[in-house]
């Protein structure tokens, strides 16, 4: 062969480098899609979804970002640095709106991970889905016992279970030195397990504690005659289990038929620190006592901090639960990508099995193959707030419970 | 069962069962008119609510709701004209064939467009204004401001429209369309004007039920849906077409709802009213106040 040949060749085979390098294979890798599905119109808690929704928008940007995207050298990962997009679909909280919203996440959009869920009803329908496509449905805000006592392969959930809550209303119930107790629950998965679990703790606990529980119709839009009944046994307190508008039902016809603030009423989750709780009940929502998963007071992280920070710029407003544990999935599952070195949906699924993450709360994220309801669960500390002033903020709100947390005790009406 | 206390549960159902008339009544109304059923009535239900909300948080005041009231059932009934004249009234005009497959078509479709343009417009959040007036106590019960002007509200809304239907001359024109539509057209009634007017006096209704009941179930795009529901029970109990029927089944469905969650469960609320319904069915099939027809 010629010196003119070898040279005819070589640079032949440099074009070809030069010029393939340029051609898709060689170019910056395609961005992975990050699905989320959560309720952003009625029935649902749409209000819920939207937070929720803003949280993964966030959780999105840092990991564009902050974290420069995945995989790129973290964790010793050798793949090149790829960008995610996020893909939203709305169930509605209707099951059968969950399965095919899930369904298009996956097929269409090629989602490798879910979160977002808010209704457990929802969840449920969609979580075999989630089991025969083998991609990692977390549960953002679902706490029914069966999300995880289900077992099922590909679902997890970084959020309070049904006994968790059970338990926290009962220490705070004790604390509190009150046993005469109503509650008022819709009928969904969520207010029916509440239900089961709180008799179930009461009674394996043998707590001095009578507990009036009702079952209502999720639709119905007056609740008087069973607040009546409640307001004529005077109970200490009244659980109100509603989500969305029966929530807001609850506590306003309590206070109508004069049930409520004379007797106590504790909210099951954290809708009061929604900015419309105060638009919606004006002075008839002073006093409530709710469940939440975060407070001010609490220590962030340091990403927690920068959703923080980010979510005031960016929306005005103070950062939330909903949407700090949106952001918080966003980045786990960011952090399973990278630890796994794939985008895989099975790879995911097996380092969230296996891993340890970071989230904004502080301390470490595992969901472990454990055994009844602590399958795949990571559960965040709740804490019990009460609101003492007409038009406070949350952030202003008195922690009653954990004892370690507390600044305030309960405040009743004089 | 302390007495009082069922008295108390009493009361609540018939508060909630006069607000449900309304509803039945202008339903019926459209149908005794128009011989159509209009199964957009808790959109209408759902857009005064929603009139009614803007009026008070933007303009006229927590205090001056009783001004946003007749503003926001003009509202919904102007709308009502409005849309019978550019969807419905083709239907009596000879353009179309099928007459009821088209007005449960154009209803239906109305229903999913006023829902979703709610989300759209206003998102899917709930609203509530303040309450239209303090509690007050009737006797030893005590009662919430804003139901007890809804239930006045009702109870003069439903005299007035009695005393139009009764004593004017153009409710003389309403009952003479309603038993004969061809002879109402012969004795010269304009039949096309008056047909716009019925829809917007029974969409007006709803309108004013959701004004009415805005402070006491918050407004939000789903809120008519159920309100629909229990019309269509009411004027299946009470007899379609027959507007004593419509009050006295609201009234009934009210206290059977109110008492049966309470003796009963509260989980099956709905439940009671289509037992109800069902047993009225078995034993007089055309309602309380419903007639048998023959059709030729």
């Amino acid at each position: 062969m010629g010196r003119g040949t070898v040279a005819v060749i070589a640079a032949v085979v440099i074009s070809a480098v030069v010029v393939g390098s340029h051609a898709p294979g060689w170019s910056a890798p395609a961005p992975v899609t990050l699905g989320v599905l959560t309720p952003l119109s009625p029935p649902g808690d749409a209000s819920a979804g939207q937070l929720i929704q803003r949280g993964a928008e966030l959780g999105v940007q840092y990991i564009n970002t902050v974290m420069g995207g995945l995989f790129g050298g973290k964790e010793g990962c050798p793949l090149p640095a790829t960008q995610v997009r996020l893909a939203v679909e709305d169930d509605s909280g209707v099951p059968e709106k969950a399965v095919a919203g899930f369904r298009r996440l996956v097929s269409d959009d090629r989602a490798v991970a879910v979160w977002g869920a808010f209704h457990s009803s929802a969840m449920l329908a969609a979580a075999p889905l989630a089991d025969q496509f083998m991609v990692p449905y977390i549960s953002t805000q679902a706490s029914a016992a069966d999300v995880t006592g289900k077992h099922f392969a590909a679902v997890f959930r970084a959020h309070p279970i049904d006994p968790d809550r059970a338990a926290a209303w009962l220490g705070f119930i004790q604390a509190q030195g009150w046993h005469k107790i109503a509650m008022l629950a819709e009928n969904t998965d969520y207010g029916i397990g509440l239900v089961e679990a709180t008799k179930a703790l009461i009674a394996a606990k043998k707590l001095d504690v009578t507990l009036d529980a009702v079952i209502f119709d999720r639709t119905s839009a007056d609740l008087t005659p069973q607040l009546l009944k409640f307001k004529a046994a005077k109970p200490d307190l009244l659980l109100n289990v509603g989500v969305g508008t029966p929530a807001y039902l609850i506590v306003k016809q309590a206070h109508d038929v004069g049930l409520f603030p004379q007797a106590a009423m504790l909210g099951s989750y954290d809708f009061p620190v929604r900015p419309e709780y105060w638009k919606n009940l004006g002075p008839a929502g002073n006093y409530l006592a709710f469940i939440s998963y975060y407070h001010p007071r609490m220590a962030l992280s340091s990403f927690g901090k920068w959703a923080a920070l980010e979510y005031a710029k960016r929306y005005h407003d103070v950062a939330i639960y909903a949407n700090f544990n949106s952001f918080g999935d966003a980045v786990i599952v960011a952090e399973a990508m990278n630890q796994a070195c794939s985008s895989d949906p099975k790879k995911i699924v097996a380092q969230l099995e296996r891993g340890r993450f970071d989230t904004w709360i502080g301390g470490k994220v595992t969901f472990p193959r454990a055994d009844g309801l602590s399958w795949h669960q990571w559960s965040p500390p709740m804490i019990i707030l009460q609101y003492t002033q007409n038009d406070q903020t949350y952030d202003k709100a008195q922690i009653l419970f954990p004892s370690a947390m507390k600044t305030g005790s309960y405040a009743a009406p004089h | 069962m302390d007495v009082i206390l069922i008295a108390q549960y009493t009361l609540a159902g018939l508060v909630i069962g006069v607000i449900y008339c309304l509803m039945a009544v202008g339903i019926t109304f459209i149908y005794s008119i128009m011989k159509m059923i209009n199964w957009a009535m808790g959109e209408f239900y759902m857009i005064g609510g929603y009139l009614q909300y803007l009026l008070i948080s933007t303009w006229l005041g927590p205090s001056r709701w009783y001004l946003a009231l007749p503003l926001a059932v003009l509202g919904t009934g102007g709308l009502g004209m409005l849309l019978q004249r550019v969807l419905l009234q083709p239907m009596f005009v000879g353009q179309v064939e099928r007459l009821d497959e088209y007005a449960t078509i154009v209803t239906i479709s109305l229903t999913v467009l006023l829902r979703n343009l709610a989300i759209v417009v206003f998102g899917p959040y709930q609203f509530s204004p303040r309450d239209y007036a303090p509690p007050v106590m009737l006797g030893p019960l005590p009662l919430n401001g804003s139901r007890l002007v809804a239930f006045l509200g009702t109870v003069v809304l439903l005299g007035a429209f009695a005393f139009v239907v009764r004593w004017t001359w153009f409710g003389r024109a309403l009952r003479a369309a309603a038993q004969n539509r061809l002879g109402a057209l012969t004795a010269g009634v304009n039949l096309p004007r008056l047909d716009m007017c019925a829809f917007g006096i029974g969409v007006g209704l709803a309108g004013a039920a959701g004004a009415l009941l805005a402070p006491v179930f918050l407004v939000y795009p789903e809120s008519g849906a159920l309100s629909t529901v229990k019309g269509f029970e009411i004027i299946v109990i009470g007899g379609l077409g027959s507007i004593p029927g419509s009050i006295l089944g609201g009234l009934l469905l009210g206290l059977v709802e109110s008492l049966g969650s309470v003796f009963l469960s509260a989980s099956f609320r709905d439940v009671y009213g289509f037992g109800l319904l069902l047993l009225l069915l078995v034993l007089r099939p055309a309602g309380l106040f419903g007639e048998r027809a023959r059709e030729a």
